[in-house]
């Protein structure tokens, strides 16, 4: 070991050894930073866990065609001739067939619906999705946790688990959904998805109780496997008379939940950035003072010989041994109050999402690299400060 | 004031002023002092006289205005600070009138803190601690910390983490300032034990007569000049 590094460990441990004298300050820097990472991991965990839920309820191998030239299912319109003209074309089309030859398709349509909650009777808005008896095992990773789906014509509603835990929706409940009651048939879950949050109908049922009739929003095929999109798109880019649009289901959610995740995230980052320039100047605080305790035993070990550098080091570590606390403490506080948190938004379709929070390892190595930085910067100057003292204090003042 | 010998410390003509409120204060203008190898001095004089920017300089801490300053065969007015720094790890030692002791380092440890500017191993190290600790009388307290002991026994250790690198002088800054007169007496014994069959040069600055009585010679500082010298009989 080299002689600088020597001189900077001792540095480094007499100051972390003089900490105790110093607990009051230094337990502050260690809370402020805490918290400033707390907020910052609070809100990345909300834009993970949106994105996730997002993200898991969308499948690559299945398709999504939207009409009316826009990309959400709400505003868009797809007339009945496409769906004749897609079902008249031969050929690979790229999504699957059923033995007949018959395209496997759901025609659907979401509805927002007013549900009332049980525990504080507030209605909530949620999806009701009419859909084909094709719908449910068009789509990927659904799997029935109670009874069966609805039968077509019946106004009859499967509700997702989440959703059914939530709103205490119980198979065999009626529900008024709209004017009319519909019975819960049944449960679904969508491994903690998005899709978790929506309830599902006969698309004829819900279209003669919304006065829907003829509407189709959107169609949903299962590919033969992810790559035959462009197969797909190439075909339709056929149809003339209106504008369609062929994007898998995993893009369509990742679209709906970037922009959502980004405006979690425009709260989130300048609210954490702004405490962490308060925690700096903490911090900035906290070491200065750290310095002017320390200041007989860092002239005297600077005029027994010891480099400046190793004065800077051992303030500087100290700053980043206390940062580094702080973002332990924040990221343990974070982890223990924020992962698994049932949040909800509006998602698509105006209709009422839940999520659950997730701290995952990029929320914790974001907000923990924060914390860190807040030690780097806080702790600089007064390392700066502490290779400037005068050795003449060491020489006259008590130790 | 000077020896005719070729004296291992040699101060010619040194001038050093500070400014205070944006005034100028001159504290020395053109000092001259030499003081051979082996000599033990005791600088006395009234606060302000400029004992302790001397003591400063001679420390490599500050450095003159004008004038040369050698010691040994390095001119300190001409070396920039890391070099002063580096010289200091190396040829001088110096005892604080506080012992300025890291509280949460053991005897020991405080001891060994000057060879760690030195490329020795740790067993190398161990062996210096322990040869000096016994030197200053206090063999088996090396784990103990400077708050776990009298004052007297603190400064015998800022005499040992002085030595531990046998440098050639030691300089003293008020070393019996803080202590009794009997636990004075004793730092001061070791002090001329050191100064007598160790040889080394010592300056040290004291306001205490008795204290003075203990070195070779005493030189009276007033007003930025060596107004008096006196030899021990």
């Amino acid at each position: 070991m080299s002689t600088h590094s020597r001189q900077a460990l001792v540095m480094i441990r007499t100051n972390l050894s003089s900490l105790p004298r110093r607990f009051a300050i230094s337990a502050s820097m260690i809370l402020s930073v805490a918290l400033v990472v707390c907020v910052l991991a609070g809100f990345l965990s909300m834009a993970r866990g949106f994105e996730t839920a997002l993200t898991a309820a969308g499948s690559p191998s299945v398709a999504v065609i939207l009409g009316g030239g826009t990309n959400q299912e709400m505003g868009s319109d797809v007339p009945a001739a496409v769906i004749r003209t897609l079902d008249a074309m031969t050929g690979d089309l790229g999504a699957l067939r059923d033995a007949g030859g018959k395209l496997i398709l759901s025609r659907e349509i979401v509805v927002p619906v007013d549900v009332k909650q049980v525990a504080d009777g507030t209605a909530r808005t949620l999806g009701l999705h009419g859909m084909d008896a094709a719908g449910p095992s068009i789509r990927e990773g659904i799997s029935l946790s109670a009874r069966r789906v609805f039968a077509p014509g019946a106004r009859e509603i499967a509700v997702g688990d989440r959703l059914a835990s939530e709103f205490g929706l119980r198979v065999g409940d009626m529900v008024r959904l709209g004017a009319v009651d519909w019975t819960v048939v049944g449960h679904f879950s969508a491994r903690g998805s998005a899709s978790e949050s929506e309830i599902w109908a006969d698309l004829d049922a819900v279209r003669a109780a919304f006065d829907r009739q003829g509407q189709i929003q959107s169609l949903k095929l299962r590919l033969v496997d992810p790559t035959t999109l462009e197969r797909l798109q190439d075909k339709i880019a056929t149809i003339t008379g209106t504008p369609l649009v062929a994007l898998s289901e995993a893009d369509l959610y990742a679209a709906q939940s970037g922009r959502t995740a980004s405006l979690i995230r425009l709260f989130g980052w300048p609210l954490a950035l702004l405490m962490a320039v308060g925690a700096t100047a903490g911090a900035l605080n906290t070491m200065m003072s750290s310095v002017a305790d320390r200041t007989v035993e860092i002239a005297t070990v600077r005029a027994l010989g010891f480099s400046r550098l190793s004065a800077f080091l051992g303030t500087w570590v100290e700053a980043m041994v206390l940062a580094g606390a702080g973002a332990l403490l924040g990221l343990f506080a974070s982890w223990l109050i924020f992962n698994g948190w049932q949040a909800s938004t509006i998602g698509a379709n105006n209709a009422r999402m839940a999520f659950q929070l997730a701290v995952t390892p990029d929320v914790l190595l974001t907000s923990g690299l924060l914390g860190v930085a807040i030690g780097l910067l806080g702790g600089a100057l007064p390392a700066i400060a502490a290779t400037r003292l005068p050795l003449t204090a060491a020489l006259r003042a008590r130790g | 004031m000077t020896e005719t010998a070729t004296p291992y410390i040699a101060l010619s003509g040194i001038r050093k002023g500070y400014r205070i409120g944006g005034e100028p204060i001159s504290i020395f203008s053109g000092l001259d002092l030499a003081i051979p190898h082996g000599d033990f001095v005791a600088v006395m004089g009234p606060s302000g006289s400029g004992k302790s920017t001397l003591l400063n300089m001679l420390a490599g801490i500050d450095r003159p205005d004008g004038g040369t300053l050698r010691i040994g065969t390095s001119r300190l007015d001409q070396m920039g600070e890391a070099a002063r720094s580096a010289w200091r790890a190396h040829n001088m030692g110096i005892v604080f009138q506080f012992y300025n002791l890291l509280p949460m380092l053991t005897a020991a440890e405080n001891v060994e803190l000057p060879l760690l500017l030195k490329p020795l191993t740790r067993k190398e190290r161990r062996i210096r601690v322990d040869r000096v600790l016994d030197l200053v009388g206090l063999a088996g307290r090396e784990k103990q910390y400077p708050a776990m002991m009298s004052g007297g026994q603190q400064q015998r250790i800022g005499i040992a983490r002085a030595i531990v690198s046998d440098p050639g002088l030691l300089l003293c800054d008020e070393p019996t300032g803080d202590l009794d007169r009997k636990s004075a007496d004793e730092v001061l014994e070791m002090l001329r034990f050191l100064n007598r069959h160790l040889e080394k040069t010592i300056v040290m600055v004291t306001h205490d007569p008795q204290a003075a009585l203990y070195a070779r010679r005493t030189l009276h500082l007033d007003k930025g000049d060596f107004v008096e010298e006196k030899r021990a009989a």
